[in-house]
């Protein structure tokens, strides 16, 4: 006789974590140190074949439609759990669309009939996997970055900034710095491009030194650029990615634009909103998360440039910071939230926060995740 | 079974509002509906292994990872690894008895990974018994679960203490006195129970330090060409979330993840429509409600060319899947108003009511539900079922509602192989049915396509299929009894071509 799964068998709560990002999605179960799967946020049209981020969608009906194919893939693919009366915590990011994360609480309640619902702040739950309650944490993900400070188990929500600098900026200007190396490129399809830019990027490029990008893009440059890579296309076909390509692709993260807005004076603007106090505190307390803030260099550049833009003018009501400081969670970036929900889903706040099924059909809608983790937050 | 790789041109639509081939869709027979993948409640069955075909208790499988602890894969291409013997030099070459020793390492048959490129060491056994990697983190993670655990406890203990008071402060009866219970149980010289949980409280954690230092660039990434076949894909990162090998030369065995088998269950009744055998060899099933055994099957046989305005001839072969004599009836699309109408004038401010779940009678489980079902859904909440959709198909023909309906006999397997002339006596309207032959009948009917369709235009014809079901389910307790007989009404559209131009 088969041990039934899912029912008279639990004797544990497994509550079930989904981290969905723009590109990327991270699901796993409470107590656990890393995600079960990281799977690329998008599903196969059974009708047309094509292949759809979950985020294009059209309307909401076309999102609801989505993510019920989406999360079973989740649940019966990956996770390997019946969803129905199991409660799930989702990670949220401060620039969720409302439309999006109604939706996603429709289809898991609705579709789904999970148990309970449990929304986190990936930028406060990020903190719980350094067990400190305060420090300015910078997300970087697919679409954008966004920086939030959190201040005493608190994000301090005024002070947040968010910048469309992400992989997706950088997988765009993939093809035009490919172009200036590559005659042939047009003859290469579309679809071929879009699938190598990632790749392209993950394993050729890296963040560079500031004295070596300024280098570079003088015209009398006197130092050579990184050596180039044959990137093989299959068969005899093969693109050359330039050792500029190489080094140069990163730096729009650090081109000002015309507000002087990139990402370290982000981080500055929102060290430059929380109350003086607090300031020192937060420099010493960054905290970089999100899958982009894995490319190599990155934190040492985003370092030097910070110090550098200390000696602005603009910056000299920053005196007493004199060093910036960078945490390192025991997770890779583009997981640490994930792993930040997973803690708290370990916990009893679980079964004391979340939305139950029978609330969520009185209410027919989501709380925000903030006044409703409030004070159980502080006391953390 | 051409059916079910071909274009889908006859679509039923589901209970739930979805049009579906019949392929996908199940029937079930408690609630005499249609249902289909979208509108059932999926379960897991079974756990196994793809490669070994094992099957593996859910508890093990969960205390595995869903992994499977024989089967390894590639984690260059994600090919199953295969164990490869080898003899290599004895231990200690010195001694002259020494024999050579067997071992045995792990191959990929396709891309010639093997475990001595990352430095695993060979082993002994066939078996197994490979190494496995720790997450390096796992101490001071297990500090950090438990330290939040018991601060939230503590949180949890003194919120309730407070409540407790609060409704003291109102229902206590000892307050009338002046006494509290804890007043009392001190007076009487009993302390606090103590909570388990709490006694050893939480002691502080050390929050992470955070330093001035990173990881700063290789000097050599600026002279040293690289070698791209030396490092990772992001696929084959990611399949390792833990550690996230940016070489090759960190690439380690994955584990074969587990798969399962899913159990359906209609939301309305909770009987399953679909429920698969437990042995993973088998690809039968123990329940299997398919509409293809309960409900008619339509075929396009022919079509004449379909012009804007001009009628045309549309052959249909109708096949009675099942063992009892059935009565169709075509109707018109009408005859079966939408359940969600009167949601229409609100379709874009719906927010809160399209989904909105149907109440549901309490479980009444008919007598041939046995305690079986009712043991294994001891903990489960009854489902409840959402409001249908609209169905959104557009019609672009008039169809002739015949005023005749037709028999169609039930399915004989040995008739097909019976050639001699068949008498059949139907009284059928000549009209209507042009051939039959067994449970099979054609027949004709005249469609006209709307003069409002452009040139190449998919037309599309829609009628209601009303045809008797026989259940059979209420005559296995009560042998007496004649089968139930219902009549059952199903919308079904069909694509039939394209709209060409006039004959002219
Ligand atoms: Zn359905
Ligand atoms: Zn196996
Ligand atoms: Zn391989
Ligand atoms: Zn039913």
């Amino acid at each position: 006789m088969p041990i039934y799964e899912g029912y008279g068998t639990i004797t544990d709560k497994l509550t079930f974590i989904i981290d969905i990002g723009a590109a990327y999605t991270k699901i796993g179960f409470s107590a656990e140190f890393a995600p079960r799967a990281i799977v690329a946020s998008e599903v196969r049209c059974k009708n047309t074949n094509q292949v759809r981020n979950i985020y294009d969608y059209k309307d909401k009906e076309d999102l609801y439609d989505l993510l019920v194919e989406f999360i079973h893939l989740l649940y019966f693919k990956y996770a390997l759990i019946s969803p129905k009366d199991r409660a799930v915590v989702i990670v949220e990011s401060l620039l969720c669309p409302t439309l999006f994360r109604e939706t996603l609480a429709k289809v898991l309640f609705y579709h789904y009939e999970v148990a309970s619902l449990l929304v986190v702040p990936s930028h406060l739950v990020s903190l719980a996997t350094l067990a400190i309650d305060t420090g300015l944490v910078l997300d970087i993900g697919y679409t954008e970055a966004v920086a939030i400070p959190i201040c005493h188990g608190s994000p301090v929500l005024h002070a947040w900034q968010a910048l469309p600098l992400g992989s997706q900026a950088i997988h765009s200007h993939v093809k035009t710095l490919l172009s200036a190396d590559n005659t042939g490129i047009q003859n290469i399809s579309e679809s071929v491009l879009e699938d190598i830019k990632e790749d392209i990027k993950v394993r050729c490029c890296f963040v560079t030194k500031r004295e070596r990008a300024e280098k570079l893009r003088s015209v009398s440059s006197d130092i050579a650029p990184c050596p180039s890579v044959v990137y093989p296309l299959g068969g005899t076909k093969s693109l050359n990615v330039s050792g500029k390509l190489r080094e140069m692709m990163y730096e729009i993260f650090f081109d000002e634009d015309l507000d002087h807005l990139c990402i370290s004076t982000m981080i500055l603007n929102v060290i430059a909103s929380v109350d003086v106090e607090s300031r020192t505190l937060l420099a010493e307390n960054i905290v970089l998360i999100g899958g982009t803030c894995m490319a190599p260099g990155f934190k040492a550049r985003l370092k030097a440039e910070l110090y550098r833009q200390l000696k602005n003018e603009r910056y000299s009501k920053f005196k007493n910071i004199k060093t910036i400081k960078f945490h390192t969670p025991p997770a890779k970036e583009n997981y640490t939230a994930w792993l930040g929900a997973a803690i708290y889903g370990a916990t009893e706040i679980v079964s004391m926060k979340a939305l139950s099924k029978d609330q969520y059909f009185k209410e027919k809608r989501l709380p925000d995740w903030w006044s409703n983790l409030k004070d159980v937050v502080r006391s953390i | 079974m051409a059916y079910i790789i071909e274009q889908e041109v006859v679509k039923y639509v589901c209970t739930c509002g979805l049009l579906k081939p019949i392929s996908k869709l199940y029937f079930c027979r408690y609630c005499l509906e249609v249902r289909c993948g979208f509108c059932v409640c999926h379960e897991v069955d079974s756990h196994f292994c793809e490669k070994c075909l094992e099957n593996m208790p859910s508890a093990e499988a969960r205390l595995k990872k869903n992994r499977c602890g024989n089967c390894l894969i590639c984690p260059s291409c994600l090919l199953h690894l295969s164990v490869r013997a080898a003899t290599v030099g004895p231990k200690n070459p010195e001694d002259p008895k020494a024999t050579p020793r067997k071992v045995v390492y792990l191959h990929c048959l396709m891309c010639r990974w093997s475990s001595r490129d990352v430095g695993i060491p060979d082993q002994i056994a066939a078996t197994g018994g490979w190494p496995e990697r720790e997450n390096v983190y796992n101490v001071r993670l297990s500090e950090i679960i438990e330290w939040y655990k018991s601060v939230v406890l503590l949180e949890k203990q003194q919120k309730l203490e407070k409540d407790k008071k609060k409704q003291r402060k109102y229902m206590s009866f000892t307050d009338k006195t002046g006494l509290t219970a804890e007043m009392i149980r001190k007076r009487i010289g009993l302390t606090e129970p103590p909570n388990p949980l709490l006694k050893t409280k939480a002691k502080p954690l050390e929050g992470a330090i955070a330093k001035e230092d990173v990881e700063e660039l290789p000097d050599n990434i600026f002279t040293q060409p690289i070698k791209l076949n030396e490092i990772t894909t992001v696929q084959q990162r990611l399949l390792q979330p833990e550690w996230q090998p940016v070489t090759v030369d960190k690439l380690f065995p994955i584990h074969k993840h587990l798969s399962v088998k899913q159990s359906l269950r209609c939301r309305s009744c909770e009987h399953n429509v679909s429920k698969p055998e437990f042995n993973p060899n088998s690809v039968r099933f123990k329940i299997q409600l398919f509409a293809y055994y309960h409900i008619p099957e339509i075929r396009i046989v022919t079509v004449e060319p379909l012009r804007a305005g001009q009628p045309a001839e549309l052959l249909l072969k109708f096949i009675n899947p099942t063992q009892h004599q059935t009565v169709v009836t075509i109707l018109d699309l009408s005859s079966m108003p939408e359940l969600i109408q009167d949601d229409k004038c609100s379709a874009d401010t719906s927010t809160d009511d399209e989904l909105k779940p149907i109440e549901k009678e309490p479980l009444s489980l008919s007598l041939t539900q046995s305690a079986s079902l009712l043991h294994t859904t001891l903990s489960r909440q009854p489902s409840f079922t959402i409001k249908p959709r609209q169905t959104k198909q557009q019609v672009g023909a008039d169809i002739e509602i015949p005023a005749a309906n037709f028999v169609l006999p039930p399915r004989d397997d040995a008739a097909e192989f019976d050639d001699s002339g068949e008498n059949y006596n139907f009284n059928d309207d000549p009209r209507l049915v042009k051939w039959r032959k067994s449970n099979k009948a054609v027949i004709k009917l005249q469609i006209t396509p709307s003069t409002d369709l452009n040139l190449g235009d998919q037309v599309v014809v829609g009628f209601v299929m009303q045809h008797i079901y026989t259940n059979t389910i209420a005559t296995s307790v009560e042998k007496d009894k004649e089968p139930q007989k219902c009549q059952h009404k199903i919308r079904v559209f069909l694509s039939l071509g394209n709209l060409l131009g006039s004959s002219e």
